[in-house]
Parts: structure tokens; sequence; C-alpha cells
């Protein structure tokens, strides 16, 4: 196990270079520059703006720079606002798009796999329509839609909750639903599929023949096994909360890194950019690491040499 | 049994981390939305809303209208401008002229007298020393400000921002050389290489203002940036408001200073929030939390027609204009006859009722209402007439579009920008009978095409840095000038406009853009459209606002150190 992480760690130092380079190339391959804007900035000005951060060197020199900053932890300074390290720009963002994606993962579990489960164990049952609807209704409404009904209806009329903003509990509460709502109604879904299909396994039908109690069949034979492709869905979902919550932190105006790094993108703001990138990349790597973990945990069948 | 414990300790060390995070993240905590008091006297406090996150707010360096609405609260210039976009002296004691000597009769030398009771807001001296090194570090080649340009013709000022590649005592001299000094503590002498009577408007304009040169010493650029709790600590200024607070990408608090040399403003605080969503700020506004918000694009109309919100709206022209522009030096669009005939095909009214939603002016020409150089009858002979336009076709070679090559316009995918194209399109049909292919480009893919001149016909607007045709037509259409993107090249206007930029008589100047103007409408390198409105909504309670053409994002923030709140 100790071997396979620390390979795989390997890896991912590889991995990061060659995603950082493509990136890299991707970025200066599409049309427009940062000093590219309607109102034309004088030519002399554009010049100063380039020689301020190292741009008039060749592609080359800049990507060396850069990757060697990289290896000693400077990630550069953005472009589009004022001088701020990209460092202190993701110090100041993680945080909160983590929370915000952390909760929201961690909500989404709490209520997906019971509603899946309980739809299953009670197939055709009440319970068991109310879990279709939950999920076919949050998996169909985008989260900005919900998001502004949740806001209207929250705050705007019943005045419970404050619109937007970070720092209170009340103000994280609207934001962690909507992003929940998507992942919850999938977990649902998958859990209530995979429970209904492990009850059918002959291994379950010979434990009760058995004569073992039926809640121990349920725990131990029937929700072990039937987690195994939640956690598959599990890992990219945790790293989609926290890289893909750009429109639920814009919405909500939380001054995470999402909505940073898509108004580099269309700033074109380089260094921005690359640490957006670099952050994601580690972030879906580890976690798909730690699904990979979490396989052996669940599954005696999969080991790692 | 191991495994189900280790499952359990993943799920909870989640939770944990997700607590600590939550809980440290509170201790910065914002001074908080629903932090609307239920005081008895009414707070005279203001939450506004600057929609976006600042690049900077160094006055050297910044260039974007959010970024000088904090600003032109924390710092005041030698000169202002007054509602009705007049000049006033600020810190210097009166406005620089031919006549009371302080412009020298050459045009070419200012000095200027400055009010000896200015101070800084930690109570020290504002002197001429102060402008004098606000002055160089706008030249700064290391500090590359983009409004560097507008100062070229200030001494020495373009070889010292030229430098860049420059051994440090060769910038030195360069600095030195720099046609700026202070004579003594309260007068300040600017050399120009040329006469530009309206340098004294530029003198208003927040590049110029003073800055601190202990700060900039000893925290370099970052002088006006927070710390890492928000605070803005080095931030100095000599302005009504302080910023005390810069919580980066959530909210600006500014409190009153309480040692400012003018008139006090009335405000203790003023709270810009960081809203980009204009559903959330609506709702942000309906809530409580905002005593100003735009809305979003669209629905303008059923706001006016709202009961509740309607009584609310505040709506000015702003000093915009809007335009289709052509790329006049490539076929078909190098045809004079063509373009006029384009724009005798566009019914402006209907584009303002159909894309703007009522909200905006019907344009005709490039200079917009409310400036010196506005001329409500230029452009008339091409408003929308389409039997008009059906001559001028045949005129220009295309009766009937017949041969007409493929008409093709370019604009950036954003905002309302496609609704704009499907509207050309519809009128070129509906009135020419011809076809436009649109082509939507990402924005800075279209900036790009733009700046290269590689375009055939876009969309273009140009907002008032200052109130005066030096703003609005060189720079625009004289030969190969820095924003003429047309490719417009005229002698005759080339002429006109060099005399008129010299001109120290104020009356025979604007009279030289009047006929400057004209040559270009007559010529119709661009289709004017319309002129923009400011159209958001404002708390009953929120008194004394003065609205000015020259305001941002934020309506009325040219004279926030007026208003008040009455409850």
């Amino acid at each position: 196990m100790g071997r396979f992480i620390i390979r795989r760690v390997l890896w991912l130092i590889l991995v990061l270079f060659v995603v950082l380079l493509i990136t890299f190339i991707l970025m200066h391959l599409v049309p427009g520059g940062p000093w590219d804007r309607e109102k034309a900035l004088a030519p002399k000005v554009i010049e100063a703006l380039n020689k301020r951060y190292g741009l008039d060197l060749p592609l080359w020199r800049q990507f060396v720079n850069y990757a060697w900053g990289v290896l000693h932890g400077d990630l550069g300074i953005s472009y589009s606002y004022s001088d701020r390290t990209v460092v202190s720009i993701l110090a100041h963002g993680i945080p909160k798009t983590a929370t915000l994606g952390i909760l929201a993962f961690v909500v989404a579990q709490a209520i997906g796999i019971p509603f899946g489960v309980a739809a299953a164990l009670k197939q055709n049952s009440a319970v068991d329509y109310a879990s279709v609807l939950f999920s076919t209704v949050f998996a169909s409404i985008p989260g900005f839609v919900l998001g502004i009904l949740l806001i209207v209806l929250f705050a705007v009329v019943l005045h419970w909750l404050p619109t937007s903003g970070w720092g209170s509990i009340q103000q994280l509460i609207m934001p962690v639903f909507c992003l929940a709502a998507l992942p919850a109604a999938q977990s649902a879904r998958i859990t209530r599929a995979s429970t209904l299909d492990v009850m059918r396994q002959d291994y379950v039908r010979t434990a009760r023949s058995k004569g073992i109690l039926e809640s121990t069949v349920r725990v131990r034979h029937i929700f072990r096994n039937s987690l195994i492709p939640v956690v598959t869905v599990a890992g990219p979902e945790l790293a989609n909360l926290i890289t893909g919550s750009f429109i639920i932190e814009n919405l909500f105006a939380i001054p995470g890194v999402g909505r940073l790094f898509v108004q580099g993108i269309f700033a074109r703001d380089y260094t921005l950019i690359m640490g957006g990138v670099l952050f994601y990349a580690i972030t879906i790597a580890l976690l798909n690491l730690v699904v990979d973990i979490l396989y052996a945990a669940i599954d005696p069948r999969i080991r790692y040499e | 049994m191991k495994r189900k414990t280790f499952i359990l300790s993943i799920l909870s060390i989640l939770v944990i981390v997700s607590l600590i995070f939550t809980s440290a993240c509170s201790t910065s905590s914002t001074s908080g939305a629903n932090s609307s008091t239920a005081a008895n006297s009414t707070p005279q406090v203001i939450t506004l809303n600057l929609a976006g996150e600042n690049n900077t707010i160094d006055p050297n360096r910044a260039s974007w209208t959010s970024e000088r609405t904090i600003i032109i609260q924390c710092f005041d210039g030698l000169l202002t401008f007054n509602s009705d976009l007049t000049l006033a002296p600020m810190v210097a004691k009166e406005i620089p002229t031919v006549a009371n000597k302080d412009i020298s009769a050459d045009g070419k030398t200012y000095t200027i007298k400055l009010k000896n009771n200015v101070t800084w807001s930690d109570g020290t001296k504002v002197t001429a020393k102060d402008f004098v090194f606000s002055f160089k570090r706008l030249f700064s080649p290391d500090l590359a400000s983009e409004y560097e340009s507008f100062y070229s013709d200030v001494v020495g000022g373009d070889a010292y921002f030229s430098a860049t590649g420059k051994t440090d005592a060769e910038k030195q001299a360069l600095q030195d050389a720099i046609g700026v000094r202070a004579v003594d503590d309260y007068t300040l002498e600017i050399k120009l290489t040329d006469s530009l009577p309206t340098f004294t408007q530029l003198l208003a304009l927040w590049p110029v203002f003073p800055v601190r040169q202990d700060m900039v010493a000893k925290y370099g650029d970052k002088w006006a940036q927070p710390d890492a709790n928000g605070a803005m600590p080095n931030y100095i200024g000599n302005g009504p408001f302080i910023l005390k607070e810069w919580v980066q990408q959530d909210h600006y608090t500014l409190v009153r200073n309480e040692k400012y040399w003018g008139t006090k403003p009335k405000l203790t605080q003023i709270t810009f929030k960081e809203l980009t969503d204009a559903n959330l700020a609506l709702a942000a506004y309906k809530a409580g939390e905002l005593d100003q918000s735009g809305v979003p694009g669209g629905t303008e109309q059923t706001t006016m027609n709202d009961a509740t919100l309607s009584p609310q709206i505040l709506r000015f022209p702003t000093l915009t204009t809007y335009a289709f522009q052509f790329n006049v030096t490539k076929p078909p669009f190098d045809n004079k006859l063509l373009r006029q005939a384009l724009a005798c095909a566009i019914d402006r009214s209907a584009y303002i009722n159909q894309v703007r939603h009522g909200v905006g002016k019907v344009a005709l020409s490039w200079i917009p209402p409310g400036m010196p150089g506005f001329d409500a009858t230029l452009g008339t002979d091409w408003s929308f007439n389409p039997t008009k336009a059906k001559q001028l076709l045949a005129q220009a070679g295309y009766p009937d579009g017949k041969g007409l090559p493929e008409l093709k316009f370019q604009i950036a995918n954003t905002g309302a920008n496609p609704t704009i194209a499907a509207f050309l399109q519809g009128q070129l049909k509906d009135n020419l009978g011809i076809n436009l292919t649109v082509e939507l480009m990402e924005s800075k893919a279209y900036s790009a095409l733009y700046n290269a001149k590689q375009f055939t016909w876009g969309f273009t607007g140009w907002g008032a840095d200052y109130p005066d045709p030096d703003d609005w037509l060189p720079q625009l259409y004289m030969t190969g000038a820095g924003n003429n993107k047309t490719g417009y090249s005229n002698p005759a206007f080339d002429a006109i406009s060099k005399q008129a930029l010299a001109e120290l008589d104020n009356t025979k100047r604007l009279q030289l853009w009047a006929q400057a103007q004209a040559m270009v409408v007559a010529d119709q390198p661009m289709i004017y459209v319309f002129n923009r409105e400011t159209f958001v909504l404002q708390k009953p309670w929120v008194k004394g606002m003065v609205t000015s053409g020259l305001d941002g994002n934020v309506a009325g923030d040219t004279f926030l150190r007026n208003v008040y709140i009455q409850k």
C-alpha cells in the first residue's frame, strides 16, 4: 500500500508538469492577451507593462522561469489583481472554496445515501416515490436557478437569511444547499440502484437462509457492498464540488477561488490561470488517490501490491 | 470491523476539517450582511455595490471607473469638477488661466498656487512636493501606469516612461528632468511641450492626485494594498473619507475623515459590496442590504411598471456614446455612400425600445449631450429614413443590394451583444433587404482582432475620461491615433484638430471642434446609435444625491460627500 501511494505521488508530479506545460501553450495560443481591450492602451504603456511582468521575454524563458518559481513555491504575481501574488490569492480563496465544497459533499451524502437505501429497502413505497421525485427535481434544476429561488424566498420574502456573502453560518446555508442538491440527488439514485442490485445477490439470500439477523444482513451484506459504486462517484463528485463552484460563488458573492479563476481566464491573467489549474489538478489527483485507497478498504477483493 | 471504522474516521475528518474552515473564516468575518441597525437616530451609513473586484486603488496606476469610485472618496486633486462638469479649484487656490497668469502666454507653463490648509488624514500638510512626487511616479517606467499617455505633454514625461531598459542612474537623470517642480511649499510649476488648454481638466483626474512619498518609500507599490486582515493603514489620503478596510473580493469600508480640511461629509460610513451577479444585487436591495442597486438587463421595463419600485428609480444620462464602427480602409466599407445608406437604415428608437428596454437616448453624432461639443442638429441627415437609405444604396453602386459582397459584423459575445447583432441583422433585412453575417467572438479575441484593425464592422462605445472634445475627437479620428480603429484619415480633420488642441481661446477652440466633428459625422466612419443612461434603484431615505455624467458604475459616486440619510 505504501509503495502504491509513493508511486502515485511521483506520477502526480509528472502529470502536474505536463498539465502546466499544456495550459501554458494553450493560453498563449488563444487570441488576445492581458492588455487587449477595446479602449486601446498606448503602445508604450503595453511595452512597459510587458516589461513589468516579464512578458517581454521569449515564451520558453517565461515557462522556464515560471516552472522554476513553482518549484520554489512561487506562483508569480497576478496582472489583473494589482500585483497580489497568486499564492496569496489562492491562500485567501481556497479555504472558502474548500469549506463550501466539503460541506456540500457531506450534506449531499448525508441526504442522498440514507434516502437511497430507504427507497431500495422499501421499493415501490411512499419513501421510494419521494426519493425518485427528490432526485428527479434536484438533478434537473440548475444551481443558479435554485439559488435565485432560495434567495428570493429566504432573504427577500421571509428575511430569515442574508442574501449572500461570507463569514457566518447563516451565509453558508443557501450556497451549501445549492451545491449539494445535484450530488445529493445523484447519490440517492446510485445508492438506490446499487442497493436493489445487491439485495438480489446470491450471498444475500445465503446469509438470510443461514438465519442471520435481518439487521445484520442489511448492514454487513447489503449496505457495505452497495457503497462501492457510491464511493466510485464520490471522489470525482467531491473534486467537482471543490473545483466547480464558480457559478454558486458568483451568485452568492463568495470570495473563493472559482470566481477568481474564471475571471482570470477572461482577463488572460496568465499566472492566475496557471495557479488555478495547478490547484484543480492537485485536488482532482489527490481525491482520485483517496478513492482508490477507499476501494481497498471497502472491497476485500481489491488489493494494491 | 476495522474497515468500517476507517470509513467512519475519514468521514469524521471531513466534518472536522470543514468545521475548522468555517470557524477560521468567521473570525475574519465581515461586518455582516444583516447589520442594518434598528437605532432610532438615523445612522449616517450607506451601503452601495461596486459590482466587482478592483485591480488597484493606487491613484497613479488606476484606470477603471470602479477604481476611481474608491479613489475619489479618499483623495482630493488640484482641481475638481462641479456637477455641471465645469471645473472648480480643490487643493489649488484657483483655476489656472492665461488671464490670471497661472498659465503663461504661450500656454506651456502652469504655475499653480496651493491652499495652505490642506492636510492628509494623519494631520500633516499637503504641499507642492506631494504633487511633484505623484507626477514623477506617474511617469515611472517600472510602474507602467495605464493613464500615463494622457499626460504625455509634460516635459520629460515620455522620455522617462520609455526608459524601461536603461540603468538606474540613467532613469534617475530622466526623472529629474521632468518639468514638474515645487517652487515653494505651496507653489507647483508644470512645464508642457505644447500648449494644451485642456490640461486643466487633466489636473482634476485621479492619476495626478497627491501621493505620500514616505508610504511609497516604505511599502513600495504595495502601499495601496490591504494587510492580511484587510486593514489599509498605509493608504493615507487627503479626501473626505478614509478607507478603513478592503476585504478582497468582498467589500470596502470607508469612514469619515474626522480631520478633513474641507467641509466634512455627512455620511460617517460608506460600505461598497462586491456583488457581481445582477439578480443577487437586486435581491440584496429588496432585502434591505443595499441602498442602491442596478437591475438585471432586460428588466428595466418591468421595473418601471412595478408600483413599489418605480418611485425608487434613479436615471440620468452618462457621457457615453455607442456606435457601429466600420473599418473604412477595406471594401466594401471604404464606400462612404454605402456607410451613409446603412446609417439611414437603422431605426435607433426601435433599438432603444427593443434592445435597451427603453433606457437610453438616440444618438446621431459622436459627442454626447451634457458636455461641451454636443450638437443636436448634427447627423440628422443620416437619421432613420428607409427611402433615403435605398436611394443611397443605389448611388453607392448597389441598387436593391445587387452586387453587394457579403457584409460581416463582429461583436464580443457578452451581455446584450448577441441581441444587438440580431437587431442590426433585422434592420438591414427589413429596411434594405440585405443580409448580414454576424460573427460572435470571445471578448478578448474580439479586442485583439479589433486592435489589430482586422475587423470589418463592429460595435464600440466610448465614455468620457473628462468632459471635453479633446477626449472624444483626436484620439479616435486623427490619422493613426491610438484609438482610431476605423482607419479614418482626413487631412482637413487632422489640421483643424491640431489647431483646436492648442487653441487657448475657449470659444474659438470649441468652434474648431464643432467643425471637426461635423466633418467626421458627414463621413460616417461609425453609425452613431445611442447614448447610455444610468438606470438604478435607490432607497427613498438616501438624500442629497447629486448625479453627474462622469459617474461610474455607482450612481452618484462623484459627489457622495453631499449625501445623507433621512428615515
